[in-house]
């Protein structure tokens, strides 16, 4: 017998009660939800549940095995009225029995919040006045749906007068970033607070680029997001942020990382660009397509307690990244999140730090990060500016030429999944760089050589005299080792987006 | 001999164990300073990877240690 019911007619808790009975229970709670007889000022007579069945009951039965795993209590029953109820009527039960009194309490408020926030139920509430209004009991969804029979929600106007008071921002401010359009690639530590910032101050337009779903892993850091968003695509839980913070703002979002064929097209439909990924190919991507169409990009990276900042202005005559590592530095020299750990709060310090450079940007204000690398360290609380010269792009041309150069060259290495077969049926061998495990896991959807990056770099190589596509789970490591052959003077391809961008492309969505 | 301060970010900080220190060297540039650190440290990162600031100022590896000088060692990090 389920858990959570609906019920058409009058609750029989004795019956309910009954089934609660554990002889290992000592300490049972239960909750009683009535019809009151006012409604935010309004006298009410009685009111009207409607559920959507399917939906309640699905999301209801989770939340009650929710709270045995949760609270570690014996047993959770609940049962929701439908239909038509008087003052005073019984809307909702709620019985949880524990060994002790602590963990049934905590359930049953656990219980009934979240059956408050999560379960599609409606009132329809008779006003003693004769009028009568549809209310959703379940707060409005996060990724902003409405109640079918719900009442409109009420118009949101933001208030940023809180902003409009600085003397550099005022009216003419808020128009400059209600018209802006700013795209944040990576909505992950850095990229959480910085959308946060610039959905709150007003930015018109906010473009999202992600290709990850949500991991436990990322919680501590990663801000906006929730414990039950696990395994979501990152992209539409942002989305969902945004639409709860500022409903006014609009979001483009994008499901699969830019390529180097798409990035220039997609910059230059944006005032200003944050790179916010933990991916070093990301971030040089991002610089030389700055650069290619003369658009602003805040750079910022961490390390463990400490962080480095760069806002490039996408002038032709730099100073960039390249200015600084000419280089895209090989994966293993550059310190990770993943292989070092880092503390929460230093991705949250740099994302701000990102957010106000773009808004300061936006509104006309100097910055002396602009033309400078700024180092952050949060063990010692200090902040370094070391201004840049563009010597070294000069030498070569000047930044925009040598971005140009290296998105060509990137171009011919990132293979997107609409030319694979082409290259297949001319000859390529596929190779699956992942490790023995996760190929085993999820096989590739066709034959290839199974070589992890590690062997592929130390000389192992298919028997083949035609070029090689790698392909990892994101794109990422066969990135990497496509540009490593290339040094070495091997025809080598990267598969954009990896096996998930692959699968998404084959099933018109992942999963 | 000169004295200088040496101040170490990320994966050098790590490995050094401490954000900075002084130290008398008889370098005659920095890449000799750094080659020295490194042995003294047991850096990983190969010098190529990094870049080196001296008075808040990015500075070429040729450049000899003066006494008084602040040298800041960089490495790239990837970290989001």
């Amino acid at each position: 017998m389920k858990r959570f019911a609906l019920a058409a007619a009058p609750i029989d808790v004795l019956a309910w009660q009954v089934r609660l009975q554990r002889p290992g229970c000592g300490g049972v709670c239960s909750f009683e939800g009535r019809v009151r007889d006012l409604n935010e000022g309004r006298a009410v007579d009685g009111l009207d549940y409607e559920a959507y069945p399917e939906l309640a009951l699905a999301e209801g039965e989770r939340i009650l095995d929710e709270a045995i795993a949760r609270f570690g209590v014996q047993e959770v029953l609940c049962v929701h009225r439908t239909g038509s109820l008087v003052v005073g009527e019984l809307a909702i039960w709620i019985g949880v029995a524990a060994a002790h009194r602590d963990e049934a309490f905590r359930a049953c408020r656990y219980v009934i919040d979240e059956i408050k926030r999560r379960v599609p139920i409606w009132k329809k509430e008779h006003y003693v006045d004769g009028a009568t209004e549809w209310v959703a009991c379940h707060h409005a969804h996060d990724d902003g749906s409405r109640a079918p029979h719900g009442r409109e929600p009420h118009a949101f106007v933001p208030d940023y007068s809180r902003q409009w008071r600085l003397r550099e921002v005022g009216e003419e401010g808020q128009g400059k970033l209600r018209s802006a359009r700013v795209l944040v690639i990576g909505a992950g530590g850095l990229g959480a607070p910085a959308i946060s910032y610039l959905a709150g101050a007003g930015v018109g337009t906010l473009g999202i680029v992600d290709g990850d779903r949500l991991e436990a892993s990322n919680l501590h850091r990663q801000v906006i997001y929730r414990a039950v968003d696990v395994g979501q695509p990152k992209v539409a839980l942002a989305r969902a942020h945004v639409a709860a913070l500022n409903p006014s703002v609009r979001v483009i979002t994008y499901e699969r990382p830019l390529d180097a064929a798409a990035i220039a097209g997609v910059f230059a439909d944006y005032d200003l660009v944050l790179e916010c990924t933990d991916d070093l190919h990301s971030r040089y991507l991002c610089n030389d397509a700055a650069l290619a169409t003369g658009t602003p990009l805040v750079l910022a990276s961490v390390y463990q307690y400490e962080g480095q900042l760069q806002v490039v202005s996408g002038a032709a005559t730099g100073p960039c990244l390249r200015c600084l590592w000419p280089e895209e530095p090989a994966q293993a020299l550059a310190g990770t999140c993943q292989a070092s750990g880092v503390l929460g709060p230093v991705p949250g310090v740099l994302g701000t730090l990102q957010a106000a450079e773009a808004l300061k940007w936006l509104l006309g204000l100097s910055s002396p990060a602009q033309g400078a690398l700024v180092l952050i360290n949060l063990l010692d609380l200090t902040m370094q500016r070391l201004p840049l010269d563009s010597a070294a792009c000069r030498a070569r041309g000047g930044c925009a030429q040598v971005a140009r150069r290296h998105l060509g060259r990137v171009d011919a290495i990132d293979l997107d999944v609409a030319r694979l077969d082409a290259l297949l049926a001319g000859g390529a061998a596929l190779v699956d760089v992942r490790e023995p495990d996760e190929v085993a896991a999820v096989p590739l959807p066709r034959a290839a050589h199974a070589i992890p990056v590690g062997a592929l770099l130390a000389g192992t190589l298919p028997a083949t005299d035609g070029a090689l596509v790698l392909v990892c789970a994101s794109g990422r490591r066969s990135g990497l080792a496509a540009r490593a052959l290339r040094e070495r003077g091997i025809e080598a391809f990267s598969l954009v987006g990896g096996l998930a961008g692959w699968r998404a492309e084959a099933d018109g969505g992942w999963r | 001999m000169a004295r200088v301060t040496v101040q170490y970010y990320a994966q050098l900080r790590e490995q050094a164990g401490s954000s900075a220190e002084q130290t008398e060297t008889a370098a005659g540039d920095l890449a000799a300073l750094y080659d020295e650190l490194a042995r003294r440290h047991g850096f990983s990162l190969p010098r190529e990877a990094l870049k080196v600031a001296v008075n808040a100022q990015f500075a070429e590896w040729s450049r000899p240690p003066r006494a008084g000088d602040v040298i800041v060692f960089i490495p790239p990090v990837a970290g989001g």
